[in-house]
């Protein structure tokens, strides 16, 4: 059997995605990025191989994605994330939620928005630009004043009946606002609503400026906030389809990329 | 004390760290093109001109005359015309300003929404730094855009400014006249500098059809340079192209040409060997929007590093600027100057002027000519006029199906790697339609 890897070393988390020939899903790790990203690729490498019963001489490809892509020395070649999430997306998307015509990755540090056309081809993407703003860093900064986690954080928004209006999404700006809809006395629940729709906003103001079609997936580890999928749905007035594991979307793609390859270039070498 | 004003040796001190920052930087660039094993050898005078600029900090050497200093006038942008420049004996040289390090000093003297060309070029002239700020007897701002005009008052206090009122609608007979006005005034200024200079040159027929010529002669080679950027793959890099045009901008227009036509012969002669040497062909970029000045090439360098061939820079410092010629009929000077009034402002597609759908129809011609697969379109913070016109751009490219990626940024490196993750997507998802 010929495996092959795809490593998504991300700004906050490095994930890797373990698939065979066929295109199945093997294995999935993540852990947290620190300072050493490659130290930290290789140690989810061994951890893949090690579940799934491998060595790793028996991976034929690895393609690595993300910040730290070129960092990976694991890794045979590498993609971008907007290609990574695109060829993603196909695989986890379209199955059970019919065509997938724009992909929202909400990372750690990055918002993208990613039009495909009929073949599942880029058309175009928006990724923000230096800003922070509207990203899972904003949600992680705001979970940190409110002292709350930040899954716990995303649940509590769905119980809100009237959200605060908090208009920035600068995290700093937001803060603020934040601390004085605290100290007048507001229900936590609405406060972390309103948190959630300033984020919102933000990401489908750039998704219409995309001109993004419907037929959206979400991915990224904003996804699994059941908070930003609600809020975003209202600010986009359109379903938004999450997929099983959302933030594996780019290492998945990158798995895919490596099949690809080896597909093209059998490694008659190796055994 | 005065914002800006240092004592003597605080200012000495300031200019040499600024020279030393300047130097650093611009001999990167250039070293890292000397270095290229495929650098056509007639691109070496261009070089050399750049490295005397900004690098050893001596234009002399190469404008002529070790003996005494030449005397030049400063321009901005693209509608002063040099023939008069040139027929009163002076020679015009380019200031509007591409640095990172004079950014970061005009910075404090500028509002911070204003552009980096304009902060770096009060940068350089407040530092005198490079030294060709310093040089200028006069500098000449047209009314172009609101920074552009306002920074005049500003550079007013470093240098003589003539400030050129320029219409920003071009297609209204008030205007021509207007227009006319003032290079008949900017002509009788240059007359009376050469005689406050003890010049005896007074700009007449013979010396402006002669101007007029040399102008012509450089626009032609210009012309045929951006023909071998129309060749596939283009016939020299989009950063060799570009010193060899940002050296137009403080090099003698003769030489100038001179050195062109060498290196122009030069591409013509190995195209051949050029082609049997690119393995793959690399997506061509059309990069429209704010000028990309030498040395800020940020955009053009990774976009060159990412895999893809910039043939065509619709900028002031591209391919706009020796675009178009002055024609030569009737040969009195009055009709003279009124062609070069016709010729610096109906052609000219930038975007301060307005209705301005001309350059809608130039991009798209360039589009079709030059076999362009995408559009970089490039936003310095703060050029209102070229950001607003991306709407129409975004529009026509996309009925056309070319895409677009717009990339908003200044002189300073910190965004350089989000940068270089769109650009390089961006590269990659056109050499993936190509594919298909």
């Amino acid at each position: 059997m010929n495996w092959f890897l795809g490593i998504d070393a991300g700004s906050t988390y490095v994930k890797a995605v373990l698939i065979d020939e066929t295109g199945f899903v093997k294995g999935r790790r993540v852990s947290a990025t620190g300072f050493n990203a490659e130290d930290v690729a290789s140690r989810l490498v061994e951890e893949i191989c090690g579940e799934a019963c491998i060595a790793s001489c028996d991976i034929c490809g690895i393609v690595a994605t993300g910040y730290g892509r070129r960092r990976i020395g694991d890794a045979g070649n590498n993609v971008t994330e907007i290609k990574a999430h695109a060829m993603g997306a196909l695989r986890n998307g379209d199955a059970e939620n019919g065509r997938i015509r724009t992909i929202i990755d909400v990372g750690g540090q990055d918002l993208k928005v990613i039009i495909l056309g009929d073949a599942g081809e880029i058309e175009s993407f928006v990724m923000n630009d230096k800003c922070a703003a509207g990203t899972g860093r904003f949600l992680e900064h705001m979970a940190r004043i409110l002292d709350l986690s930040l899954s716990g954080m995303g649940k509590l928004a769905l119980t809100s009946t009237s959200p605060c209006e908090i208009n920035s999404t600068c995290v700093v700006f937001a803060e603020s606002e934040v601390i004085s809809l605290c100290a007048s006395g507001k229900n936590l629940a609405d406060i972390v609503s309103g948190i959630h729709y300033s984020l919102a906003r933000r990401i489908a103001r750039m998704a219409r400026n995309a001109s993004f079609k419907s037929g959206v997936l979400l991915t990224g580890g904003g996804a699994l906030n059941p908070g930003l999928v609600k809020t975003l749905e209202d600010e986009l007035m359109t379903d938004v389809h999450v997929p099983p594991y959302p933030q594996f979307n780019g290492a998945l793609g990158a798995a895919f990329a490596a099949l690809e390859a080896g597909q093209k270039t059998p490694l008659t070498g190796m055994s | 004390m005065i914002q800006g004003e240092l004592s003597e040796t605080m200012h000495q001190r300031h200019s040499e760290h600024l020279k030393r920052k300047i130097a650093a930087n611009a001999s990167r660039l250039l070293d890292a093109v000397r270095q290229s094993p495929v650098r056509p050898k007639g691109l070496d005078h261009f070089i050399d001109v750049l490295d005397n600029v900004y690098v050893s900090d001596d234009v002399r050497s190469h404008l002529g005359g070790k003996e005494e200093t030449p005397a030049v006038i400063g321009l901005y942008c693209m509608m002063v015309p040099e023939e008069l420049i040139y027929a009163a004996g002076f020679i015009p040289l380019r200031l509007c300003g591409g640095s990172y390090d004079a950014f970061l000093v005009g910075g404090d003297y500028a509002p911070r929404d204003a552009c980096p060309v304009v902060k770096a070029s009060l940068g350089s002239s407040l530092r005198g730094v490079p030294s060709v700020y310093g040089l200028c007897d006069v500098v000449i701002v047209p009314t172009t855009c609101d920074a552009k005009r306002k920074a005049a008052e500003e550079l007013s206090r470093f240098s003589e400014v003539w400030v050129l009122e320029m219409p920003h609608v071009k297609d209204s007979e008030a205007s021509r006249e207007g227009w006319r006005c003032q290079l008949y005034g900017l002509a009788k200024e240059l007359n009376n500098l050469g005689k406050r200079k003890g010049s005896k040159t007074k700009i007449n027929r013979s010396n402006l059809k002669k101007a007029m010529e040399l102008i012509g002669a450089a626009s032609y080679q210009a012309r045929r340079l951006f023909s071998l950027r129309k060749l596939s793959p283009p016939a020299l890099s989009g950063m060799e192209a570009s010193i060899a045009l940002s050296a137009y901008g403080f090099d003698r227009a003769d030489i100038w040409t001179r050195e062109m036509k060498s290196l122009n012969d030069e591409l013509e002669n190995r195209q051949g060997e050029r082609v049997s040497r690119c393995l793959q062909r690399r997506p061509r970029l059309l990069l429209a929007g704010s000028p990309s000045i030498f040395p800020n090439w940020k955009v053009p360098l990774i976009a060159d590093e990412m895999g893809a061939d910039i043939v065509v820079d619709e900028s002031c410092v591209g391919d706009r600027l020796l675009y178009d010629v002055a024609g030569l009929s009737e040969k009195t000077l009055d009709s003279m100057i009124e062609a070069l009034a016709a010729r610096y402002l109906a052609p000219c597609v930038c975007p301060v002027f307005t209705p301005n759908d001309d350059r809608l129809y130039r991009l798209i011609e360039l589009a079709g000519e030059f076999a362009i697969d995408g559009v970089i379109y490039h936003v310095l913070k703060g050029c209102i006029p070229y950001d607003f016109e991306l709407y129409r751009v975004e529009r026509i490219f996309r009925e056309r199906k070319v895409p677009v990626l717009r990339i908003e940024t200044d002189y300073t490196l910190e965004d350089v790697e989000p940068l270089r993750t769109r650009i390089e997507a961006f590269i990659e998802m056109l050499a993936g339609k190509e594919k298909k």
